[in-house]
């Protein structure tokens, strides 16, 4: 039966109970790319310190797959990459012997049960390439029958952001997921590149007359190739076009400008995307503007001496506007967020 | 290839030639027909072992570790067709095949991956394939490499990632009279031999990571040999006998 774990969320109650025994180093197989390590050496640090003097004091977690000598970790990575490296530098426990680690050996976790699991690490790393974790999201909502972004995150400790971005890539046919798995990461498409060009392709489809032409898969190509040609310099750019349309909300002759230099830009593989779009948001004052209304908000606030309002009607009223102020916020700092992949280099 | 003969010509004195055949003497070739051999036999072993193990052909996912046209992926279809492997049921892939490994990892569920390649040497190739590799399994899949030979820093090295190494030789370092740790040669006549080396290829004289191994494949030599068996690039001022295939001069 599975047992909670106290010291993880409830991604940890997938880890059932099992045997105890103490393993050696060598018995014990580390998980292919646990990213805590690449993080937290301080942390690390700390905890071998805390080993050499008293030993691995809580049992690690493994199991061994069919066929395997070794064990394989479902928990404690930390704990056995310390005594790795204790062993290493020739540390012997009280006995004079290599220390042991004792480990709950457990039966092998199913799919769905080792996705959940390699979720709660997966979520410490955000900006490795996400189509992995998206395709294994993808098994999970398929074999919950769940898509609703509380609910995976729940499950898999992944954030709401995080899975909605994940949703973005699934959305494009499994070709243009196949060229953010590729190895080299010189020819990769990064992964933020189909999430930042998602809306702009929902946006031409909708309203560029000779893009839909190509229909959406045609229109994806041409933006592939643009950004294998350069013409993309950042992904981030694609934000120009979002807010060229935006921007010109109010104004039908500059929209169907915008709409026009659209087309131009999937049509035309010379056409970069700043040439094509910074004349329509190059007023800076917007952006300004708002950073003053935050700072004016924020100094008026506090001002008002709320902290200690009394009357109940008017603290839950000014709470539900604090509220609204701050999912608006929140929504809109995720929306800001993002940028290209970090091994490619750009111009 | 370049004659014996005339190689060892290309070195002035009677000393530095003497030396040149005291290392070729020490080459280890690896024929078409050993590696099959190794591979078939260390394959059939692995095979029973996940026999025992409940683990059917059909739960076995074979993959080759590079590009196609290269060792492994070369590897793999001549053990697919010896060994029948197809007709098993047994899965093959090419580890930059991400989605594939996504989609058949999924499917099984559980089984074994089953790397192949003609000669590991430090191990660090190998491990940026299986890197890659390992994002996009999903499920309990033991891991293993059938291997020809190995050199015992790629066996060190596997060995402490977990992966099970099938190999039919595992070239030790003693085994290679220009390393450090070799004793296979005198070391006025090892020094020399490294300074002739050096002035063939200035760089990675001694082979990648300084290895200086002495496996020698029927189909090509890894990058860790010593320059005097590789020879300089495109093959002059100084040809090798186990030249690589990108070293020879582009009408060849």
């Amino acid at each position: 039966m599975p047992t909670l774990k106290p010291s993880h969320t409830e991604v940890a109650q997938i880890v059932p109970s099992g045997q105890l025994r103490r393993l050696g180093v060598e018995e014990i197989k580390p998980s292919a790319s646990n990213p805590r390590l690449l993080f937290d050496t301080p942390q690390l640090a700390e905890l071998k310190k805390n080993i050499a003097e008293h030993g691995v004091l809580v049992p690690i977690t493994v199991y061994q797959p069919k066929g395997q000598q070794k064990f394989s970790i479902l928990d404690g990575e930390r704990r056995y990459k310390c005594v790795l490296d204790l062993t290493n530098e020739g540390h012997t426990g009280k006995d004079g012997k290599p220390v042991k680690i004792p480990a709950n050996i457990v039966e092998p976790p199913t799919m769905i049960a080792g996705l959940l699991y390699m979720f709660s690490i997966h979520n410490f790393r955000e900006q490795w390439e996400l189509m992995p974790t998206a395709l294994s999201l993808k098994i999970v909502m398929e074999e919950l029958g769940t898509t609703d972004n509380f609910a995976l995150s729940k499950l898999t400790g992944l954030s709401e952001r995080q899975i909605e971005r994940c949703k973005s890539l699934l959305n494009f046919p499994e070709r243009f997921q196949k060229l953010s798995l590729d190895p080299d990461p010189a020819t990769r498409i990064p992964s933020n590149f189909w999430i930042e060009a998602l809306p702009v392709l929902d946006l031409a489809m909708e309203t560029a007359e000779k893009t839909k032409t190509l229909g959406r898969d045609g229109a994806t190509d041409k933006l592939v190739e643009k950004y294998r040609n350069k013409k993309i310099k950042s992904v981030i750019h694609f934000r120009r076009i979002m807010e060229s349309y935006d921007l010109s909300e109010d104004d039908p002759a500059l929209r169907a400008k915008v709409v026009r230099r659209i087309d131009q830009f999937f049509l035309n593989p010379k056409t970069e995307t700043r040439e094509a779009f910074d004349e329509f948001s190059v007023e800076k004052k917007r952006v300004q503007n708002a950073i003053g209304a935050c700072e004016g908000f924020l100094a008026q606030l506090k001002r008002f001496k709320l902290k200690y309002t009394a009357d109940d009607e008017e603290r839950n009223t000014l709470r539900g506007a604090l509220r609204e102020v701050r999912d608006y916020c929140d929504s809109l700092e995720q929306a800001l967020a993002g940028g290209d992949d970090p091994e490619v280099p750009h111009d | 290839m370049a004659s014996v003969g005339k190689w060892v010509k290309q070195l002035k004195t009677k000393e530095d030639q003497k030396l040149a055949w005291m290392l070729l003497d020490k080459v280890i070739y690896l024929s078409e027909t050993e590696t099959k051999k190794i591979l078939l036999h260390q394959n059939a072993a692995l095979m029973e072992n996940l026999r025992k193990a409940t683990l059917k052909p059909n739960k076995l996912i074979y993959v080759s570790t590079d590009d196609a046209g290269s060792s492994s992926p070369m590897m793999l279809s001549m053990i697919r067709n010896a060994a029948r492997l197809e007709q098993r049921g047994c899965k093959f892939l090419d580890s930059r095949d991400a989605f594939g490994i996504n989609r058949v990892t999924k499917k099984l569920q559980e089984g074994a991956i089953i790397y192949i390649d003609d000669f590991v040497g430090s191990g660090d190739q190998f491990e940026r394939s299986r890197t890659f590799l390992t994002q996009s399994v999903v499920g309990n899949f033991s891991e293993f490499i059938l291997v020809p030979s190995i050199c015992e820093e790629g066996y060190a090295k596997l060995n402490g990632m977990g992966v099970t190494v099938y190999s039919g030789h595992i070239h030790a370092k003693a085994e290679r009279p220009l390393h450090q740790h070799s004793h296979l040669m005198h070391s006025a006549g090892r020094e020399r031999l490294i300074e002739i080396c050096k002035d063939i290829r200035p760089n990675k004289s001694l082979g990648y990571d300084g290895m200086a191994t002495m496996v020698v494949l029927y189909r090509n030599s890894p990058n860790s040999i010593p320059a005097i068996l590789r020879g300089s690039d495109k093959q002059a001022p100084f040809y090798g006998l186990f030249p690589r295939f990108k070293d020879l001069p582009l009408n060849q």
